[in-house]
């Protein structure tokens, strides 16, 4: 049985067409840079290459992923590029709001908890009343029209027992925004990197040589 | 490479780093832009202290501070985008999730944990134990004075915390993640192990919260001052500013990959800690991390206090091999 839905939660796949009359080769040779980078390992055999990312530095451009098989495919209306890519950031960020939910269920059972040894606690002791006291205020503070402090007594404690499960929910929603954005967003990126890489759109050879020199940069910065 | 001596210290030797205030670029660009990225940072302080010093009582309270917080990051994460200090920390999709991935274990797991036996815990003790109305001389003096009083007392503190952890090995192997970070973000302050997240909250700055103005002011100096720590916006810091508080170029130094220069700005607000302990150095750096840039997982950054610490342990009795060097070695 097969889960197609359930692959494309962390399988980023699609096909970009190569420049007219590029060779497989040259397509190949202008993608190259990109599996060039630190922690990457890739093998060619043919039309297809495959990858394998450890450790991507930061600003890799497909840091995200962590292997794929990219595949160069002749057909009638032109030869393209066709791809499927691996993130374990994506699996992962898309089970992220289950973690914070059960935070959020922790906090809750911790806080009925608490309440159910503080009415055993309590027993038949009577409420403090609430008093507020009247703090000093400096005479500079008063002068500059700062309101007046207030506090409430030592017998007006939050009635809010154990810790807030709202962080945790706030957070489980952060992530499911986060993943929509982020599947989204990188299957654009990584389609318009390699179009742009198979067309020389832009600044490509020069960020090519950026790429060559980056390496090589990096290497003797870091000594 | 030779460094740059600063005092009796050779500052750079390792890894390139940028040694006083005079080899720092400036923020390039039109005259609007300049004097933004100059008076940004002073303004921001200035407005915030003005919003907690008049605030009516209904509305200064950790909900609002909260929320300021919050819009204040999502404020600099947009000044990240528009001016960054260096291409080369630029925030990806994918640095943001582990980010906030972090954040989020820190307002959650983090956050229970100490309410019950770190800070929080030691925090309602004292408080029970003392009658506020013995503080009240302190409550009597000036509210901005108290909120420094209440800013520096803590600083001094994670101070020597931070300072601790750079200089005990246990204390180390919980701090030694953070600094596999390879730039800096808004949210980087997060990122680490949660027992180091757990230790540095270890402070007495939130005992004064029964005192909520003053202590709110003096969370705004962390939030105007302190969290410039971890952003990538170039800024033409004032002078007087940047010799009181810690900077984003301040703790790049100490992310270096220079091991000397790593010993330095331990402060998370008054760089003035630094020096008075001579611990402060003036400059910046590019290249931040551990062992030549190596990226930390999260699954990594979770476990390597147990790990390193379990190697180190075995080794000390001499049933393993030593822990290759310098995955973790104490800084000193």
């Amino acid at each position: 049985m097969k889960f197609p839905f359930f692959d494309h939660i962390w399988h980023i796949r699609g096909s970009v067409p190569l420049a007219p009359n590029q060779t497989h080769d040259e397509a190949y040779d202008r993608l190259m840079p990109l599996f060039l980078k630190s922690g990457t390992t890739h093998e060619r055999s043919g039309d297809t290459l495959t990858f394998e990312k450890k450790d991507q530095e930061a600003q890799d451009k497909m840091s995200i992923f962590d292997r794929g098989v990219l595949q160069i495919v002749d057909a009638p209306g032109g030869s393209f590029l066709r791809y499927r890519m691996a993130s374990r950031a994506l699996l992962y960020c898309f089970l992220a709001p289950l973690l914070f939910l059960a935070f959020a269920q922790l906090n809750i059972q911790i806080g009925e908890w608490e309440k159910a040894s503080a009415a055993a606690e309590a027993g038949a002791e009577e409420e403090d009343e609430k008093e507020t006291i009247e703090l000093p205020q400096n005479v500079i503070d008063k002068a500059l029209g700062a309101p007046a402090p207030e506090i409430d007594g030592p017998g007006a404690e939050d009635e809010e027992e154990g810790p807030s499960p709202t962080p945790a929910y706030v957070f489980a929603g952060l992530f499911v925004a986060l993943y929509l954005g982020g599947r989204i967003l990188e299957d654009r990126l990584i389609k318009s990197l390699f179009r742009k890489r198979l067309h020389g759109i832009g600044d490509d050879k020069g960020q090519n040589k950026k790429d060559a020199e980056g390496e090589t940069g990096s290497r003797m910065l870091s000594f | 490479m030779n460094g740059t001596r600063v005092g009796n210290r050779i500052i750079g030797a390792d890894a390139p780093v940028t040694v006083g205030w005079e080899n720092i670029p400036k923020v390039e660009g039109g005259p609007v832009k300049r004097f933004v990225f100059t008076w940004f940072q002073p303004t921001m302080l200035v407005a915030l202290v003005l919003f907690w010093y008049y605030a009516p009582n209904s509305i200064a309270t950790a909900s609002t501070a909260i929320a300021l917080g919050i819009a204040f990051k999502v404020l600099l994460l947009g000044l990240e985008w528009v001016n960054p200090r260096h291409d080369s920390w630029r925030l990806t999709w994918k640095e943001l999730a582990t980010d906030l991935f972090y954040v989020g274990i820190g307002y959650t797991l983090v956050n229970m944990i100490e309410s019950y036996i770190g800070a929080g815990a030691i925090i309602g003790w004292v408080q029970d134990s003392f009658a506020w109305e013995k503080f009240a001389w302190f409550m009597a003096m000036p509210l901005l004075l108290q909120a420094v009083l209440i800013s520096f007392i803590f600083d001094f503190g994670q101070y020597w915390m931070h300072r601790g952890m750079h200089n005990w090995y246990p204390l180390w192997l919980t701090h030694a993640p953070h600094h596999y970070i390879t730039q800096l973000n808004i949210n980087k302050g997060a990122v680490g192990n949660p027992i180091e997240l757990f230790l540095i909250g270890l402070g007495i700055g939130g005992f004064f919260d029964f005192m909520p103005r003053a202590f709110l002011l003096a969370g705004t100096l962390g939030l105007t001052v302190s969290i410039y720590q971890h952003i990538n916006v170039r800024f033409n810091t004032p002078r007087w500013w940047r010799f009181t508080f810690n900077t984003t170029e301040h703790h790049s130094v100490h992310h270096s990959q220079d091991y000397e220069a790593s010993r330095s700005n331990y402060s998370g607000t008054w760089i003035i800690i630094d020096r008075m302990f001579g611990t402060c150095i003036d400059g910046e750096a590019e290249l931040l991390g551990m062992e030549g840039g190596r990226p930390m997982s999260i699954r990594e950054t979770m476990t390597f206090p147990f790990t390193e610490g379990w190697k180190s342990i075995k080794a000390r009795l001499g049933r393993g091999e030593p822990p290759p060097e310098p995955a973790a070695v104490p800084a000193e």
